[in-house]
């Protein structure tokens, strides 16, 4: 049987479904995210959430447009692992713009077009704002609040900054330094000595404007990008290996122990720590599995037998003596290639562990596998399928072992914490997130990530967006602009036909922006949602009017930090810039407007095993 | 004991069609499919009743499948219609629009059922007849000797499914893909039969559309654990391959059912893998470089190739061994139990790595001459993606019918108003059809009319906005009006007819569809080379289309009865 709902097309069905999915998140945008319990009346579970994405997770979506959401943020998520709240908001913004337009009579495949000639004009505003990072927020420190906020401004002034912005900040910052040199004759010297490799990064600039509020997942961060960078001499430190990076959350412990160590973290049994004491100060030869460590564990694709019979004289021989020669075999193989640690990606049965440590070899099971690539590299050894298949080169070479943490007493399986490291460069890190609420430790998690992610694609990117709404601010300028001119152009030219419909989707398109400022300016406090409309409608507006856009977009830049626009900090630091990643927010615009534009275009669903059902039609 | 079930007798639909329930559920039908129709077409989204995967679409191939009804005569219809479909790949939606609207009007018309068969066979002659003549006015001939026409082509095909979401150029960029996908699948030194190549498809998610790529030879995805080594692939010579057909797992799959008994003390799997180094030892002594697997490969075999030089791919999947095998020339191993013989193996000239975001695909180059080649098509996000790989496939196979008949018929609906006038010309100019198909005058002018407004309501079908069809006096051509303009102003608004063939002009003049007019031939366009069509379809396709939609609605109005086992 099949069903089909038809959506009435001047009040979409979608589009309204699309923008209510948007209105639950509206709390979880900007730096000051408030906390949402989501719970299930039939179960009676609950789940803590913060971010966006999390909320999603958390709901039943049984219907299309939300599996179509869904699909989408976790597309983006994977890759970017940030800037989803931002998708789904304005998702719901311009579907409210769709509804708009179809209100007033326009056209789907105008509204269509008007809006990706609206994005081609936000990515073109994008591209022409992005300030390289190299020798971002070098003269800092000694800079009075004077100068500072010209920078951004400068380099971002819409009517006249087209495609230099960029070179502009440079310049300037470059200009500083010549003028300021008596001060900084030291970095001067530095960048010198660095200039075969390009212009040196101030990293911990860069991460405290991406941090966005997170103030202590960024700075775990910059640790983990200290650490590599010193385990990895020839590396750059502006490159941020994402995949060497683990984290391990350890509830019960304050906040504050948070903390990142050098290799892996994992967690042990007693029994196993007492292996553990015998190895540490040892360099360990260590064998690497993918798979499960167990007799009867085969490799994926591999089908048993399902006829096979055993034929024998005597039935001594059972299944456990089969272990057991098995058993034999592989230990008799582990000390004749004296391997001391066994790192398993899958799981290891019991037996084995317990034969392995009375033997003194570590075996740790569930390692991730991008640890073990890791662990593959530093060490020299070659993973294997199975134990049998371990010889003289497959066994690398200098890992080592030490306790972190007693954990005994705290009621838990595991006993103690143990890191594993290799001598040689291996610049796998593990991040130790702690809480004593159990249920926060994911947000924890989330947040160290998000930051994680940022700082990668700002260094992946080499620029970064004037954040705190700037950017937004601009395109909504901009956006404001090409309507106007469409208005205009009308006038002395009756051709273009669809020129009126553009102009106002424009228009809509710019207010989506505008709404999304605001909010996030609410979201940060101490401001009404009325007032923060107000104040960006203003600033658009002294924009238009003024011809120095700069003076009027750093009063905004100050006026927002001063009403709290985008800190959790407290006190207004005009020093203090904000950023965002180019292109996680141009892929986040252009996702959103996909989304709009695939719900617009859908006008029934076709909706197959339905039983029967009221107000479907039946085919 | 077994227990008895009384049976229910069979249901039986008397004149199906007269039924108001199946009737609606007809027109339901054609709305849903015809509002899908066009460039500017409505999307569905589909998808099952406990919330499973979404699938946005217009296009037919997808939604054919996943419509059923509980009646038998929507799912006869949805058959025949899907059955083209598989066939030709497009014109589907103008195939289901057309007969469902020609029984529509037969069923209005009130006419005898048989009266309208023959009359619609008749029709029907007179379009293909005409269609197939070397003057029909709706036919271009495609030139081979530029690629123009042929991008047109493509670039109509793709730019009628609007759930791709692409910009102008990013269309204009797929439908030059296609047309050198095709291109590169034309062998070219062949002489006697010529065998067509095939175009492999990889598909890259997240990644701009602009990034699609076309090259000739072979990419197979090895994302995960891939390592080649550098000096591998400057090795210019060419490198023998392997490919295998089984599996090499090392497990005793191919045995079948029965039971294997087996003594103790041996170890079954040790042995096959013996059997399995066997096997790599001497594809390493014969010099093998890569070393490829349908299906699994024994870890312990990979390791031990690996460590020896060789390439290994495993996992290739029964859809990539074909071309593999026409670009290598190598014979797909069976079995593992034989030692190989000398010509089961085949070569490759160069092998590289390349990556593709979060993909690697290693590229295979022929040493000889192939027409195997690989597009690489990327999207946003998987929505887009999967319905862009309909779309060029469908544009491939619509490439490959020019092959057989190359010429194309004027898109944007003008073929079927050009047709539409062509038959009330033709109609009127004789009068004995009606004598010889033993009907009436006015029972052949009923149905002729029918006919003609079901083309008419396809190219009508075109638009979805509330605009406006109307057709010019003169050639015949489909224009459209958008819905907030009136008549007064047509010279103005209208710029071009549906297929950009005809531009507007104060002499011409335009009648709305659906309105009568008096019947006139309609002129053949002067050949004007500089002027080319913008909108072009598929000849074979759309004339197979156009028959096979009378035919299944003459079939659907001779039903007399419907009878169904219920039990």
């Amino acid at each position: 049987m099949l069903g089909c709902s038809v959506l009435n097309l001047r009040r979409h069905v979608g589009l309204q479904k699309l923008s209510a999915l948007a209105a639950i998140t509206h709390s979880s945008l900007g730096p000051n995210k408030k906390y949402k319990f989501i719970h299930d009346d039939s179960s009676g579970e609950s789940a803590l959430v913060c971010s966006c994405v999390r909320v999603l997770e958390n709901l039943e979506l049984t219907c299309a447009v939300g599996q179509l959401v869904y699909e989408t943020l976790q597309a983006h998520q994977t890759v970017y692992n940030s800037g989803s709240g931002c998708l789904l908001f304005l998702a719901g913004a311009w579907s409210r713009a769709a509804l708009e337009c179809l209100h007033g009579g326009i056209s789907v495949s105008h509204i269509i077009s008007a809006m990706s000639e609206g994005i081609d004009v936000c990515a073109g505003v994008c591209r022409k704002s992005s300030i390289s990072i190299e020798g971002l927020g070098e003269v800092q420190p000694e800079n009075s609040t004077a100068t500072v906020p010209h920078a951004v401004p400068q380099a971002s002034n819409p009517p006249h900054g087209t495609g230099r912005c960029g070179d502009q900040v440079l310049n300037a910052s470059g200009q500083r330094k010549i003028k300021l040199s008596r001060h900084f004759c030291e970095s001067r010297c530095k960048n010198a000595s660095a200039a075969s490799q390009g212009k040196l990064i101030n990293i911990a600039h860069v991460a405290e404007g991406l941090r966005h509020g997170c103030v202590d997942a960024m700075n775990l961060v910059l640790e983990v990008n200290q650490m590599q960078s010193q385990s990895n001499q020839d590396m750059n430190c502006d490159v941020f290996d994402i995949t060497k990076v683990v984290t391990c959350v350890l509830p019960g412990l304050p906040e504050a122990h948070a903390c990142v160590l050098a290799g892996c973290v994992v967690l042990l049994s007693a029994e196993q720590l007492s292996v553990v004491h015998h190895l540490q100060h040892q360099l360990l030869k260590v064998a690497l599995i993918r798979g499960d460590l167990s007799h009867a564990f085969r490799h994926l694709g591999f089908s048993r037998p399902t006829g096979m019979q055993r034929v024998s004289d005597h039935s001594a021989l059972e299944s456990s003596g089969r272990e057991e020669e098995w058993m034999a075999h592989v230990l008799a193989l582990l000390l004749n290639l004296e391997v001391n640690l066994i790192l398993v990606s899958g799981l290891a049965s019991e037996k084995v562990i317990q034969r392995c440590c009375a033997h003194h070899i570590l075996v740790v099971e569930k390692v991730k596998a991008s640890a073990l690539s890791a662990f593959a590299a530093a060490t020299r050894g070659v993973p294997v399928t199975y134990a049998t298949q371990l010889s003289k080169h497959c066994v690398g070479t200098g890992a080592k072992v030490a306790m972190w943490r007693d954990l005994s007493g705290t009621g838990r399986k595991s006993s103690a914490a143990v890191t594993i490291s290799t001598s040689g460069n291996c610049s796998l890190v593990t991040v130790i997130l702690t809480s004593c609420v159990q249920s926060k430790l994911q947000v924890l998690e989330d947040q160290f990530w998000a930051c994680a992610y940022r700082l990668h694609h700002a260094l992946k990117d080499r620029v970064v967006l004037p954040g705190a709404g700037l950017t937004e601010m601009l395109c909504v300028h901009r956006l404001q602009k090409q309507a106007t001119r469409l208005c205009t152009e009308r006038t002395a030219d009756s051709e273009k036909s669809s020129s009126p419909y553009r102009s106002a989707v424009l228009h809509l398109m710019a207010d989506g922006l505008i709404d999304y400022i605001s909010t996030v300016m609410v979201n940060s406090g101490r401001v009404s949602k009325i007032r923060a409309t107000a104040v960006v409608n203003q600033h658009v507006q002294d924009c238009n009017g003024h011809s120095d856009g700069a003076a009027t977009f750093s009063k905004l830049f100050s006026e927002g930090d001063h009403e709290g626009g985008s800190f959790s900090d407290g006190a207004p630091d005009l020093n203090l810039k904000i950023y965002d990643n180019l292109s996680v927010k141009q892929e986040a615009w252009r996702k959103a407007l996909d989304l709009v534009s695939l719900v617009l275009q859908t006008d029934a669903e076709i909706i197959t095993g339905v039983e029967s059902q009221e107000n479907l039609m039946l085919l | 004991m077994s227990r008895l079930v009384k049976k229910s007798p069979s249901v039986c639909t008397d004149l199906p069609l007269d039924n108001a329930d199946i009737y609606n559920k007809l027109s339901l039908l054609r709305q849903l499919l015809a509002s899908c129709f066009g460039p500017t077409g409505r999307l569905k989204q589909v998808h099952n009743n406990i919330g499973g995967h979404v699938v946005t679409t217009s296009t037919s191939s997808v939604l054919f499948p996943a419509i059923s009804s509980s009646q038998p005569l929507v799912n006869l219809i949805k058959t025949s219609i899907h059955n083209h479909v598989s066939r030709f790949s497009d014109c589907g939606l103008f195939a289901a629009g057309l007969c469902l609207s020609l029984i529509e009007h037969a069923q209005q018309s009130g006419l005898a059922a048989n009266v309208s068969i023959r009359i619609n066979k008749h029709l029907l002659g007179l379009c293909v007849s005409y269609l197939q003549r070397e003057d029909c006015g709706c036919k271009v001939k495609l030139d081979f000797c530029s690629s123009q026409s042929l991008i047109t082509l493509a670039r109509s095909v793709i730019s009628s499914k609007p759930a791709c979401v692409l910009t102008e150029q990013e269309m204009l960029h797929i439908s030059r893909l296609a047309v050198q996908a095709f291109l590169l699948t034309l062998p070219c030194n062949n002489p006697g039969i010529v065998m067509l190549g095939k175009t492999v498809s990889a598909y890259v998610e997240g990644h701009p559309v602009l990034n699609s790529a076309v090259f000739p030879g072979l990419l197979l995805d090895v994302t995960g654990d891939f390592c080649l080594n550098k000096e591998d692939n400057l090795n210019p010579s060419p490198l023998s391959v392997v490919v295998f057909s089984t599996s090499l797992a090392g497990d005793l799959c191919e045995l079948g059912e029965g039971l294997i008994e087996v003594p103790a003390g041996v170890d079954s799997d040790l042995q096959i893998l013996e059997q399995l180094l066997e096997l790599g030892k001497q594809v390493v002594t014969d010099e093998v470089k890569l070393f490829a697997c349908q299906k699994v490969i024994h870890p312990v075999l990979q390791q031990y190739l690996r460590s020896e030089g060789v390439i290994v791919i495993e996992r290739l999947g029964a859809y990539l061994m074909e071309p593999l095998i026409q670009l290598t020339g190598a014979q797909p191993v069976a079995t593992l139990h034989t030692s190989l013989p000398a010509k089961a193996y085949g070569e490759v000239s160069e092998i590289s790595v390349r990556q593709f975001g979060s993909k690697t695909l290693l590229h295979l180059r022929p040493s000889g001459e192939s027409a195997i080649c690989t597009m690489v098509l990327c999207h946003r996000n998987e929505t887009m993606l999967s319905e862009l790989k309909v779309v060029c496939q469908k544009t491939e196979h619509v490439l490959r019918l020019t092959i057989r008949d190359p010429a194309a018929l004027l898109g944007g609906g003008c073929t079927e108003t050009h047709l539409a006038a062509y038959i009330r010309h033709k109609s009127n100019e004789v009068s004995e059809p009606a004598a010889v198909l033993g009907c009436s005058h006015s029972e052949y002018h009923l149905c002729m009319e029918g006919f003609c407004c079901s083309l008419e309501s396809v190219a009508k079908a075109l638009e979805h906005s509330g605009g406006n069809s109307l057709i010019d006096l003169t050639h015949a051509h489909h224009w459209t009006l958008p819905a907030d303009m009136t008549k007064g102003d047509i010279e103005d608004s209208l710029g071009f007819c549906g297929c950009g063939l005809v531009g507007s002009s104060p002499s011409r003049k335009w009648t709305y569809i659906n309105t009568k007019y008096t019947a006139f031939s309609p002129a053949s366009l002067s050949v004007d080379p500089a002027v080319r069509p913008r909108v072009l379809d598929s000849f074979t396709a759309k004339l197979n289309a156009l028959q096979v939609a009378v035919e299944t609605a003459n079939l659907a109005l001779d039903v007399r009865y419907i009878i169904q086992d219920v039990n």
